[in-house]
């Protein structure tokens, strides 16, 4: 199992701003990363969030990626997941949700994707 | 070192010969030690003496300890007897060995002693001769003997000096050897009984944890047994056991222990019956058995809840039935397999009531108890009496383990048929915890070390830890909810291949209807939680905790990985 801590960054990219996640994204803090995607959205922007470092994500998790993803649509907006790790992808297609989302193998990716 | 292969020579100053004879024997006993071949040893110890002590021949014969016959093995020289045999005492060889004592024949045609066979067959002539014995620490293993001086001078005590002054080193080397080639043999015996103890212990049935009404345990005295057992399932759902016992140790019982295990499943595959059933495998064994080896059996059929059993036995200590605090026996009904064809067997049909049907091999009674003396029948009642509580295999290792305290001294094998009482779920986790958020990852690493150790394989274990995860996230949020604040108790249980887990809490009790699963694949915020625990596990429900307050969660799981994959042996 991975050890990495929980943490929640944001960083400003060429064009989009992205947000790396790391360690298990359980009922504990999914409110802050909630609040991160939420306030990194903000208008109209593009987001990308890099999962490769998360080793666990619960459904509140799952959550606030999706509330993510509704946001950017209603706004105008782009959502994309990043590098997702094996532990989160087996959540979402468990939740049926991995063709829901925009997923792309790296950061490079995200501008073409969205 | 070519002055050390000089002929020796009368002429000699006495320290030149002696430094001309340390260099020989120095070179002698470094080339015996390179090799622990006897096939290498010995030619070269043999050519180096001729060619050192100048004589025309020499013999090198070996005793074999069990028939205590000498063999000549190595023979250099003008007539070959390599192969000749003589008896302990026969001739200057045997003389030599039986008497661990030098023998010199200054002129062989006048000495009684000299075994004048191989002369007379070849037309040599054997003038004079010296013979020491290969000397160790447990006697003479054999002798060398040299014949006739290229000079013509009659072999001296000087000769016979020099002689035993080789012997020596040449004994040890020798000695080594065969104790390096027994070593090999033991390793390479040891490999194959070890080969032919896991093909028995692979042929014995796996135990069952799913309610079945027969169990065995097999405990070999030695690296293989005699002793087997087997279940199996028919079609019509009845229940299939043997248990046997071949007569005689060793590889050749372990062998035919094989074939005959293999040859009473297959007779009683078809659901015949018992009777019918040995007299198969009787008939079987009989063409093809020879030696005088036997099989004792039992062997017969009991319904899936036990209720009744019908069996036969050939030639094998009597069935005991233990019910309610008492006794019955049912001997064999037949002699053991193999020795007569055409016999006909009795069978026995009781209802077991409730009781339990035991079957043991005379390996059980012949323990031994604190004097020395077989328990006998009696004595193995007194341990099923002892033993009578608990589940089949917890009373079948009781058994077992007191049993291995006394003597064990012949394979042991037990089989127990009854109804499967209900067995307590073993506990694999108990665990509690404040009804917290922050809680939850410590929660998730003791599931998760939980279902390893059990051999949950990754994939389904991250799912099942989601799962309990999604169930104490609920818990926390709807439950307790933020007003207030508990404990949550999480235990895993395992009955047979069924996982439980179950979650306790002292929140108000929860409508169990209203817990309802969104369906996934729906882009919504939230509730799927549930509808994750409804996809991972087989089923789950909610019901008032037992104190009346709180609740108990149950979600449970099957996998049947987990349930059937212990080892036979206790």
């Amino acid at each position: 199992m991975s050890v990495n801590a929980n943490a929640v960054a944001s960083e400003q990219r060429d064009g989009f701003i992205l947000i790396r996640l790391s360690g298990e994204v359980d009922l504990s803090w999914s409110a802050q990363v909630r609040r991160a995607v939420l306030d990194a959205l903000g208008g109209n922007a593009t987001v990308g969030v890099d999962l490769s470092e998360v080793s666990y994500i619960d459904s509140s998790g799952i959550a606030a990626l999706v509330e993510g993803f509704q946001s950017a649509r209603a706004h105008g907006g782009r959502f994309v997941l990043v590098a997702v790790s094996d532990a989160v992808r087996a959540v979402l297609e468990l939740a049926r949700l991995d063709r829901v989302f925009l997923l792309v193998p790296s950061a490079d990716a995200v501008i073409a994707a969205a | 070192m070519k002055a050390a292969r000089a002929p020796l020579s009368h002429a000699f100053a006495r320290p030149a010969r002696e430094a001309t004879t340390l260099a020989f024997l120095a070179e002698l006993s470094q080339a015996m030690a390179v090799s622990l071949d006897l096939r290498t040893t010995m030619p070269e110890l043999v050519n180096r003496v001729v060619d050192f002590m100048q004589v025309e021949g020499a013999t090198l014969f070996l005793l074999d300890p069990a028939t205590n016959v000498l063999e000549c093995r190595l023979c250099i020289g003008p007539v070959d007897i390599t192969g000749a045999r003589l008896a302990l005492g026969q001739g200057v060889v045997g003389r030599a060995v039986a008497a661990n004592a030098t023998q010199i024949v200054a002129d062989a045609a006048t000495d009684a002693r000299v075994w004048r066979a191989a002369d007379d067959a070849s037309g040599f002539v054997t003038r004079s001769l010296v013979c020491v014995p290969l000397r160790t620490a447990h006697g003479p293993i054999g002798a060398i003997e040299i014949v006739n001086r290229r000079d013509g001078a009659p072999l001296s005590t000087a000769d016979a000096e020099l002689l035993e002054l080789i012997a020596a080193p040449a004994a040890l080397a020798i000695n080594n050897a065969r104790m390096a080639g027994d070593l090999i043999e033991q390793q390479r015996l040891r490999r194959e009984f070890d080969l032919a103890r896991r093909l028995q212990k692979s042929l014995l049935p796996k135990r069952r944890r799913d309610g079945f009404p027969v169990v065995g345990v097999n405990r070999p005295a030695h690296e293989i047994s005699g002793d087997f057992y087997d279940y199996f399932e028919l079609a019509d759902g009845r229940v299939g056991f043997v248990i046997g016992d071949i007569s005689g140790k060793g590889l050749d019982a372990a062998l035919l222990m094989v074939r005959a295990a293999s040859l009473l499943r297959w007779a009683g595959k078809d659901g015949i019956a018992p009777a019918a059933w040995l007299a198969r495998a009787n008939d079987e064994l009989c063409e093809t058995t020879q030696d005088g080896r036997f099989v004792c059996a039992v062997v017969g059929y009991c319904d899936r809840a036990a209720r009744r059993v019908r069996f036969a036995g050939a030639g094998f200590p009597p069935v005991v039935v233990h019910r309610g605090g008492t006794f019955s026996d049912y001997a064999s009904g037949g002699p053991p397999l193999g020795i007569l064809p055409g016999v006909a067997y009795e069978e026995h049909e009781i209802a077991l009531d409730g009781g339990t049907l035991y079957a043991f091999s005379d390996g059980a009674t012949d323990v031994r108890d604190a004097d020395g003396r077989p328990i006998g029948n009696a004595g193995v009642r007194d341990l099923i009496a002892r033993h009578a509580a608990g589940a089949a295999e917890v009373r079948l290792r009781g058994l077992l383990t007191e049993l291995k305290q006394l003597r064990l001294v012949d394979d042991t094998t037990l089989l127990i048929v009854e109804a499967p009482r209900a067995e307590a779920p073993e506990v694999l986790l108990d665990h509690r915890v404040a009804a917290a958020a922050e809680e939850l990852r410590g929660v998730r690493a003791a599931i998760r070390r939980t279902l390893d150790a059990v051999g949950v394989e990754p994939e389904l274990r991250d799912r099942l830890v989601l799962a309990v995860d999604e169930a104490c996230a609920n818990i926390i949020r709807h439950a307790y909810g933020p007003q207030r604040s508990g404990d949550i108790g999480l235990r895993i249980l395992r009955s047979g291949p069924m996982l439980s887990f179950e979650l306790t809490d002292a929140a108000p009790c929860v409508d169990p209807g209203k817990i309802k699963p969104k369906p996934l694949g729906e882009c919504r915020r939230g509730g799927f939680g549930v509808a994750l625990i409804d996809q991972v596990m087989d089923d789950w429900h909610v019901e008032p905790a037992r104190k009346g307050q709180g609740n108990r969660l149950i979600l449970r799981k099957r996998i049947d990985s987990i349930g059937n994959n212990e080892a036979n042996e206790a």
